[in-house]
């Protein structure tokens, strides 16, 4: 038997036996599909709620049904300047000749409302000028002389979902991946040095290389179990949550199947290179403790970077792009989901840098691990 | 006459500033218990971390049954077994899941593997807590499966650093005992110690250091060289040198 399938299944008894990593891959099985009710609760609340439009002056005919329709609700005030502060969410002066709207673009519900009433007007305008002409023997059809015609490609609700899922799958794909294997990492190293069992260990004739390899290994193989638990109930949760459709249709959310390999793929990769890394950042400290203080900054650094380009709408970066760890990943994975394709050169890059990033942060790990130190720093 | 079991030949080693050791030598031979004897900070644990190869030397030579720690660490690490103080158990493995880890680790597998974990927890009487976790054991208990692990591979040299430091008197007494047992088998035991009542009871032959240096050696009645007991003529040798 290969020591490092010896060493591989001590760790995972020993990481099952730990109420600390349990505990992470069960509140994140948990956590992620509350987190995601919630989400699609409040969105459907922001979606459907009525918004309050405090007017003065005199309202043209047929508006406030229009108004009321989209969800506006009208009430007059005084000063429409003064109640767009703070009692309701848009004020509207209507005068003879225009109308004025008062809002706090720092409020979330008059941008909302706002956007509703220029909807509401347009579509207003545009009925008032076509009945205009119509009294006048005018079709109304000089209005748009060159009228659009939409042919959506593929069906709102599916773009909807990818949307959806490119912005959250990667995000607690990589945040699983780290937060679950990061207890198993410092117990393996800085927890293994403050145990004083790494003596032990090293006294045994099996070479250090198989000891670190069954070590990440084992590492690597709870990042994954933590992840698959996070999505498997991320993916069971979204199954209660319906997109509504064109003519009220509802669909579900659903993985487009180019992004399901690719998902695997990338999780393999980055659970792997990050095992070693946490391991050699670990092996570092003589201490869980301290090994918290070193491992928790690596998190930050590297889901930041990758987090903020999902707010960064149509970002198309160059293939030099892909050479940033988890950025890279991160993108990979939003364009498998939201084109079901695979853009081969930059899954390549990808897979080149990761696989770099892994064979660097082993290399660290071995080096970090088999010097002298480990054992005469205490 | 007997070969050596361990032979240490010149050793010398810094860590970081400090000189620890400065041209140590030595031979532990078979069948006897070999004292490596010095206050703290003589240079003791690290020549043990050098023997059993947790270290290397910056001069001098090694040599375990006839195997280099340059050379053959591995072979090295086969033939020996090492107890310290800081008996570092895996708390969330049982006695003998411990003591099992160790054993495959050290080349045991199957029926021989078996065998041989029955085998030390019969002869340490482990059997009332072996498959209790060891993050439940006392000191004792934990000492028990230092020596049960160190030992499950049957190696030809046993190294105990200050096993009893962290012992009550009847955990170091079964220690004690542990060690003239192993040393009746034929076993090259090396243990390194302060305590010199312990080391005068025990030791066959023995080596004082002091500022990493050898500052006597011999059996144990030469090192004593006609004092009342071995401490008086430590004191003498420590604050000659």
């Amino acid at each position: 038997m290969l020591p490092a399938w010896i060493v591989y299944r001590k760790e995972l008894l020993e990481i099952v036996r730990d109420r600390r990593t349990l505990m992470a891959i069960g509140l994140a099985a948990l956590v992620t599909p509350l987190v995601l009710i919630v989400v699609s609760q409040v969105s459907t609340r922001t979606a459907t709620q009525t918004y309050t439009i405090g007017y003065s002056g005199e309202i043209p005919v047929g508006l406030d049904i229009l108004l009321r329709a989209t969800g506006l609700k009208l009430v007059t005030v005084a000063d429409p300047s003064e109640a767009a502060k703070h009692e309701v969410d848009l004020g509207v002066a209507f005068l003879p000749a225009q109308i004025d709207e008062y809002f706090d673009p720092n409020r979330q519900s008059a941008q909302i409302a706002d956007v509703r009433l220029q909807t509401v007007l347009g579509q207003y305008d545009a009925a008032q000028a076509a009945a205009a002409l119509k009294s006048r023997g005018i079709d109304p059809g000089i209005l748009t002389p060159m009228r659009l015609v939409s042919h959506p490609l593929s069906s709102p609700v599916q773009a909807a979902s990818n949307a959806f899922l490119s912005f959250f799958l990667p995000y607690i794909l990589i945040t699983m991946i780290l937060t679950g294997g990061f207890s198993a990492a410092l117990d393996s190293s800085a927890g293994e040095r403050e145990r004083r069992t790494v003596e032990s260990l090293l006294l045994t004739p099996a070479p250090r290389i198989q000891v670190l390899l069954g070590k990440i290994a084992a590492i690597t193989t709870i990042s994954l179990v933590a992840a698959v638990a996070a999505i498997g109930s991320m993916f069971v949760a979204l199954t209660q949550i319906a997109i509504p459709g064109p003519g009220g249709s509802a669909g579900h959310i659903v993985l487009s199947p180019a992004a399901a390999p690719v998902m695997i793929w990338l999780a393999l990769l980055i659970a792997m290179s990050f095992s070693a890394l946490t391991l050699a950042l670990g092996t570092l400290a003589k201490s869980f403790r301290q090994g918290q203080a070193y491992v928790t900054p690596l998190y930050f650094i590297t889901i930041l970077p990758a987090s903020l380009i999902l707010f960064i709408p149509d970002f198309n970066p160059s293939l030099a792009y892909y050479l940033i760890p988890i950025l890279n990943a991160v993108l990979v994975l939003r364009d498998a989901i939201v084109h079901n394709t695979v853009a081969w050169p930059a899954l390549g890059v990808t897979t080149i840098s990761l696989l770099a990033t892994g064979a660097l942060s082993w290399f660290a790990a071995f080096r970090l691990f088999a010097r002298e130190a480990l054992l005469t720093r205490s | 006459m007997t070969a050596a079991a361990v032979a240490v030949e010149r050793l010398e080693k810094t860590l970081g500033t400090n000189k620890v050791l400065r041209g140590v030598s030595f031979e532990a031979k078979p069948g006897e218990i070999f004292g490596l004897l010095g206050p703290n900070g003589a240079g003791k644990t690290t020549t043990l971390r050098i023997i059993c190869t947790l270290l290397s030397p910056d001069a001098g030579t090694v040599e375990v049954m006839g195997f280099g720690t340059r050379k053959a660490p591995e072979e090295v690490r086969r033939r020996i077994g090492v107890v310290t103080a800081d008996i570092g158990v895996y708390p969330r493995l049982s006695a003998r899941e411990n003591i099992e880890y160790l054993g495959r680790l050290c080349g045991l597998f199957g029926g021989e593997l078996t065998r041989r974990v029955d085998g030390v927890m019969e002869r340490l009487d482990m059997g009332s807590f072996a498959k209790q976790r060891a993050e439940s054991l006392s000191s004792g208990q934990k000492q028990k499966v230092a020596i049960a692990r160190a030992i499950v591979h049957d190696p030809d040299v046993l190294m105990f650093d200050e096993p009893t430091s962290n012992l009550d008197v009847l955990a170091s007494k079964e220690v004690r005992e542990f060690m003239v047992e192993a040393k009746g088998r034929g076993k090259c035991v090396i243990f390194s110690t302060h305590v010199m009542h312990d080391a005068e009871r025990l030791c066959d032959h023995m080596t004082i250091l002091h500022h990493g240096r050898v500052i006597a050696s011999g059996s144990t009645d030469e090192v004593r060289g006609g004092r009342r007991d071995l401490e008086d003529s430590f004191l003498a040798l420590v604050e000659a040198n």
